[in-house]
């Protein structure tokens, strides 16, 4: 098992200076970065700014422009069989056979990659939990079934990069928790490198150690999720009270903002409490205390600068 | 593999094989004195053409199918060059045509054979002094070649517009209108028109003495077909390998 918390193995997949160009409009532009090993990593973008376009560039559907991607430290370009044997991918929707059943399909993709026994069809049917149905014809399975055929296809041969483009899209409540379930094992016990793109912030939040976040194919930020939940450090927290503007009176500059209903303070847990007796103290009624989280949509607007599509 | 999961190629399998024997019972009720040898070619003559047009519709669908159905990306992906696959799809049409040509032979031969025996004493145009078995296989033989010439240029539309449905009309179009066109420009009295694809197509006429081209050698029509055959190749590899994979 590799160490996950150092992050000190290679990255899978390395992107150096990627562009793509097409007839003189840039689509991607100088794109660099890392992907961690044993991580799930997000990849989010509005419409349109070339989340698509990246993944293509990464299995080699689509030729880059300039610049160069190693997937373990082989080139998508110069050694395309080798480097493209370590990643399983759904491109878009999972388009599959649809005249075929589920378990003819895998085993027509098992037959294009060496090493993949009977034994490994079955057992990630199995992993997928689609068992009961797998002998029907695909033409028949629900958008949600094709989606984890889709990502039983691209794990047969346990690839070191699983990627997934909008996986989530299409699939009930339940499917997502599913699906975010399986991906979060994965990373964790096989050491698979999940990449995911999405526009859906929440369920990246979710599902995700980092994300990358671009705009029109430009990258803006990569950040870790999870650090802002461990509780170290400060954190905004909200103070729901009766007479706001008594309450920021007693708090003095602590104060970021009063709102209507209660006032934001920039605290941490134990000054939290303080603040709290504070405001008890100068007969402030206070009903309720909870901090209040960034949500990555809310960084996501921030850094991307609201909405502007392409 | 896929070739053979669908139903419509057992269909085809099916009309494919229903006709000769249609018409060999029509010939064992109607004709006194029946010739196997006669009804064999006759039958390679309908069904041949109708090979023909199925393997055209294979050819077609077998990459632009893979396009629309959007199933091509989950085989790009796999760690095989374009090369490789687009190989693979090629050899496995070029598979599907010879197995049903030479069903088709045994077939109608098993069929006439049995049914029919060689009354009559018919004998092939120009059959000189080979037997009715070289003559027929010949025959069979130079329509493999047409075949594989036609096939490829399905193959090739399929490939560079990656659309099935224009790559079945189009290759039928010129399969129809080329010999219009073949009809036509025989009365043109210009070098470039021995050249024309379409005027070196109708091979298995010269094994009943006539030509395409009256004053061509057979090797000449072969050429012209080998050349043809590899800008098809060349200009389905150029195209399959360099383009970018957007659908």
């Amino acid at each position: 098992m590799l160490d996950l918390q150092t992050g000190g193995a290679e990255p899978v997949v390395r992107l150096r200076n990627v562009a793509k160009r097409i007839g003189g409009r840039t689509i991607i532009d100088n794109l660099t970065f890392d992907v961690p090993t044993g991580e799930v990593f997000g990849f989010l973008g509005p419409n349109g700014s070339g989340k698509t376009t990246t993944i293509r560039m990464m299995v080699g559907l689509m030729r880059m422009t300039s610049g160069e991607i190693l997937i373990k430290g082989r080139s998508i370009r110069h050694e395309y069989e080798a480097a493209v044997r370590q990643v399983g991918a759904i491109v878009e929707n999972p388009e599959l056979y649809r005249y075929l059943t589920g378990y003819q399909n895998l085993v027509h993709y098992a037959r294009m990659i060496p090493s993949v026994t009977k034994a490994r069809i079955d057992e990630v049917v199995e992993l997928v939990g689609l068992a009961a149905r797998i002998h029907d014809k695909v033409k028949t399975y629900s958008l949600g079934m094709r989606q984890r055929l889709g990502v039983a296809q691209a794990i047969l041969h346990r690839p070191a990069l699983l990627i997934l483009d909008e996986p989530t899209n299409g699939l009930d409540p339940a499917g997502i928790r599913e699906l975010r379930d399986y991906l979060r094992h994965l990373a964790k016990n096989e050491g698979t490198t999940v990449f995911v793109s999405s526009h859906l912030l929440s369920e990246m939040e979710l599902m995700c150690d980092r994300v990358a976040i671009i705009q029109s194919g430009r990258l803006v930020d990569v950040r870790p999720i999870r650090d802002g939940e461990t509780g170290a450090g400060k954190a905004e927290v909200l103070f729901e009270v009766d007479r706001p503007d008594a309450a920021a009176e007693a708090l003095g500059g602590a104060v970021l903002r009063a709102e209507s209903g209660g006032v934001v303070v920039s605290a941490g847990r134990e000054e939290a409490a303080d603040i709290n007796a504070r405001l008890v103290a100068a007969g402030v009624r206070v009903y309720g205390i909870r901090t209040v989280t960034k949500s990555l949509e809310d960084q996501f607007l921030e850094v991307t600068g609201g909405g502007r599509i392409g | 593999m896929k070739i053979y999961r669908r139903v419509r190629t057992w269909i085809m399998l099916a009309i494919v094989l229903v006709i000769p024997l249609g018409i060999s019972i029509g010939a064992m009720a109607l004709d006194d004195t029946p010739n196997m040898w006669f009804y064999s070619y006759l039958e390679a003559e309908v069904v041949g053409s109708l090979v023909t047009i199925f393997a055209v519709v294979i050819a077609a669908d077998s990459v632009a199918g893979e396009f629309s159905s959007g199933t091509i990306k989950l085989l790009l992906i796999r760690p095989w060059s374009r090369s490789k696959i687009l190989l693979s799809k090629y050899i496995a049409t070029l598979l599907f045509v010879i197995f049903f040509l030479a069903l088709v032979f045994l077939f109608t031969l098993l069929v006439n054979g049995v049914m029919l025996g060689s009354g009559g004493g018919y004998s092939y145009p120009n059959q000189g002094s080979r037997s009715h078995f070289v003559w027929l296989s010949a025959y069979y033989g130079l329509n493999l070649i047409e075949m594989i010439v036609t096939v490829t240029m399905a193959f090739m539309i399929s490939t560079v517009f990656r659309s099935g449905s224009l790559a079945i009309g189009l290759s039928i179009f010129l399969l129809m209108g080329g010999s219009m066109m073949a009809a036509l420009l025989s009365l043109v009295d210009k070098p470039w028109v021995d050249y024309v694809l379409f005027m070196n197509l109708g091979l298995a006429e010269y094994v009943s003495g006539s030509t395409p081209l009256p004053d061509r050698p057979f090797g000449f029509s072969l050429a012209v077909l080998a050349g043809y055959y590899a800008i098809f190749i060349a200009l389905s590899w150029v195209v399959f390998n360099r383009r970018d994979v957007a659908a």
